[in-house]
């Protein structure tokens, strides 16, 4: 029988899945990719508590709903920022960023 | 019966998620990863229905597969000019990232395994559009507005941002 | 539901689409100052209307949105931040190539954010109020399009503060799991202290940290106040460090009260490092700016003291303290502003002779320095005497020498700007324009410094109402 536990695994997997890829990648699109896989597990994660703890109340899906938005305006920022920073840069590799020191 | 298929299904999505999701970060190619991120993006859209949340599962669909990933090509093919080989590289130290995701994942498990869960045992709700659709429009409403400033800023903020940087 | 509880909210961001809308309908290339005149007046005007409603204490939308004195006293923080910054910016936004009028609808967008995650009181508005913060000051963070610095910076803030978002999620979605419920009281109720529930908390905490720039979750303030434009530095250092306080103190002392045991222990250390790797860092900055982010990096660790001793008095000591670097902040980066223009860039040795040409901003600069390093009898020796003998009284006598000694150290790099201020001939010999509304910011900034100093009682006594109406106390 598949249980909360089940899909609080799949959402941690996932969620560390895209901490490597943030930690790891070095192309800013898919340092991007690997934080919707975070909010991905979030959501997940979300869901999944909805439905075993509380599935009358649908706090944790409208949770979700805003998270997809919140991802969504973020991309759209990160995606603009990242144009701006081709043009000034001509690469999309975070460790050609370094104007300024760390 | 039920549950088995429930069971197969539930370990076929999770495998397909899990796995493109792998493939997002292994890949060498970035439009490979692009792919399957789509693909992850279906496969948890598939357990938010095996959740009983077929609204969210449809506006996963839309919003992540749809647009997201659409975004996220489109901003592959601006920014990519040269062959697409070898174009999502590792940066320094992928061991140590390993060993730390895999302390964390760890972590994670034990606090899965230790946490006591109360179950409900009540039904989920049917027609989950009109339960959402209600709590978005009376407790969450702040919320709801806010949201709603948000996208026009981010949507202000992204042409402003992407035609200062290049009519320059 | 009184609907009349989200006034200032609703009139900030009316103002905002007004400004977007009227600079649709100016002649292209004519200035947009008459825009950056407009938000200062109505930001004036919403400041005012929020005077009138101090002893309010009511909640809208089942408790998911309260006003009360603690929100009303951030929220006036916030907006006299936001009036400062926009009389001391109007030079700066005029020299952005473009999209002036967009600079200060966001600008006004971002202090909405920061208004709502003020009254927050569920994880769901905290969450969605912080992002619409967050994603403003990415945009805001790039604004400079012919610097390749600040597209840099805003690249980086976006890219640390959506990690950080998603680790503030999954806590959220954590503590969501083990208490059922997002509302603040619910949590309270069905709080237990289970591994899960300590986990999300944890998360929760170590997102909120990184919006206030404590160490070690600092890294990103640096480069991004460097490469920002000055007046979003301003912001950034006012702004979205005292929202994450607001958040951190409602949300810590009314949803999570059976954490505070397991709280004490790891603030303190937090605190300490903060305070002692902020202060030994600054000492080898040589741009203002990036020396101003590990000062505010230090600032922050002072505030978070305060959060300790759990009751009244050290929620006051933190508001005192939170409004008494929000006029430092306006003061110093008021000059940093005026000096930029002159000479073109942010390193300390361009303040060189700056007694000589603007005494008036020699002074403001001085004081609010002096301020920052809590030298009597300016406001921040008042602030760090409420902040630290709470937390002496609850048994935190280390990390009161601490602090005092890192005040102590501290006044070593900013005596060290005043010096160059004071002892050096100017480098450049042209005339220093300080405009009109820079020079009002930069008034009132030095008088609101001196008078918290020599007078607390007011303050000291709005501080004491606004932290006893965080209701569980």
């Amino acid at each position: 029988m598949i249980s909360l536990v089940h899909y609080l695994t799949v959402a941690a997997i996932l969620f560390i899945i895209g901490v490597y890829g943030v930690l790891t990648k070095r192309n800013i699109v898919t340092i991007l990719m690997s934080i919707e896989l975070m909010l991905n597990a979030v959501n997940i994660n979300l869901v999944a508590f909805s439905r075993f703890i509380q599935p009358e109340v649908l706090t944790g899906q409208v949770f979700s709903i805003f998270t997809i938005t919140v991802a969504a305006s973020e991309v759209a920022v990160g995606l603009a920022l990242l144009f701006r920073v081709y043009h000034d840069y001509d690469t999309v590799h975070i460790d050609k960023l370094n104007r300024m020191r760390w | 019966m039920d549950d088995l298929v429930y069971t197969i299904a539930f370990y076929i999505l999770a495998a397909i998620t899990i796995a493109s999701a792998i493939g997002v970060v292994t890949k060498h190619n970035l439009v490979h990863s692009a792919l399957l991120m789509a693909l992850c993006f279906i496969g948890i859209s598939g357990l938010y229905v095996l959740l009983q949340a077929d609204f969210l599962a449809a506006v996963q669909i839309l919003v992540y597969s749809g647009a997201v990933a659409i975004l996220i090509v489109l901003g592959i093919m601006l920014t990519q000019r040269r062959s697409m080989e070898n174009t999502n590289p590792n940066s320094g130290w992928p061991r140590g990232a390993a060993v730390v995701c895999a302390l964390l994942f760890v972590v994670i498990l034990i606090v899965i395994a230790a946490t006591p869960w109360h179950y409900s045992s009540s039904m989920a709700a049917q027609d989950t559009p009109s339960v959402l659709a209600r709590l978005l429009f009376t407790d969450y409403m702040v919320a709801f507005e806010a949201a709603a400033v948000l996208l026009l800023a981010a949507m202000m903020g992204a042409i402003v941002l992407a035609k200062g940087g290049e009519e320059k | 539901m009184n609907i009349t509880l989200l006034t200032s909210e609703i009139a900030i961001i009316c103002l905002s689409l007004l400004i977007i809308i009227l600079d649709l309908l100016l002649p292209r290339f004519e200035t947009r100052r008459s825009l950056g005149y407009l938000a200062a007046a109505g930001v004036a005007g919403v400041f005012a209307y929020t005077c009138t409603q101090y002893g309010v204490s009511a909640t809208v939308y089942q408790g998911l949105f309260t006003l009360d004195s603690f929100a009303l006293f951030f929220k006036q923080i916030f907006l006299l931040a936001i009036l400062l910054t926009l009389l001391f910016s109007f030079d700066y936004v005029e020299g952005l190539a473009k999209y002036q009028g967009e600079f200060y609808a966001l600008l006004l967008l971002a202090v909405a954010g920061m208004m709502i995650m003020a009254s927050a009181n569920d994880l769901l508005t905290v969450f969605i109020g912080t992002e619409l913060m967050t994603v403003t000051f990415y945009i805001l963070v790039g604004y400079q399009f012919n610097s390749s610095k600040s597209s840099e910076a805003g690249m980086k803030y976006m890219i640390l503060g959506s990690v950080s978002s998603a680790v503030l999620l999954y806590g959220v979605s954590w503590v969501y799991g083990c208490t059922g419920s997002i509302v603040f009281e619910q949590i309270a109720k069905h709080a237990n202290t289970s591994l899960g529930m300590l986990f999300g908390f944890g998360l929760i905490v170590a997102g909120l940290f990184f919006k206030m720039a404590l160490i070690p979750f600092h890294m990103w303030a640096p480069e991004i106040y460097e490469g920002a434009p000055t007046p979003i530095t301003a912001m950034l250092s006012m702004g979205s460090k005292v929202a994450g306080l607001a958040v951190l103190l409602r949300m810590v002392f009314i949803a999570f009260v059976p954490m505070q045991a397991y709280w004490g222990g790891i603030v303190s250390i937090i605190a300490a490092i903060t305070m002692i790797g902020g202060t030994v860092i600054a000492m080898w900055q040589t741009n203002i700016k990036r020396m101003m982010a590990y000062s505010s990096i230090t600032q922050a660790g002072y505030m978070i003291v305060g959060l300790l001793s759990a009751d009244a008095s050290g929620i006051k000591s933190v508001l005192f303290y939170a409004m008494l670097y929000m006029f430092a902040n306006v003061g110093v980066f008021a000059t940093i502003i005026a000096v930029k223009k002159h000479h073109g860039s942010n390193e300390i040795k361009d303040f060189s002779g700056l007694a000589q040409q603007s005494p008036l901003l020699a002074v403001v600069m001085t004081v609010s320095l002096l301020s920052m390093a809590g030298i009597p009898p300016m406001a921040g020796f008042a602030g760090k005497l409420y902040v630290f003998s709470t937390v002496i009284e609850k048994g935190y006598l280390w990390l009161g020498l601490l602090g005092f000694v890192m005040s102590m150290i501290s006044v070593y790099y900013y005596l060290n700007v005043t010096k160059v201020i004071y002892m050096n001939e100017p480098c450049v010999q042209k005339e220093f324009i300080v405009s009109q509304p820079l020079r009002i910011a930069a008034l009132i900034s030095l008088l609101a410094t001196l008078w918290i100093g020599i007078y607390p009682g007011p303050l000291a006594e709005l501080a004491n109402t606004a932290a006893r109406s965080l209701s569980i106390l």
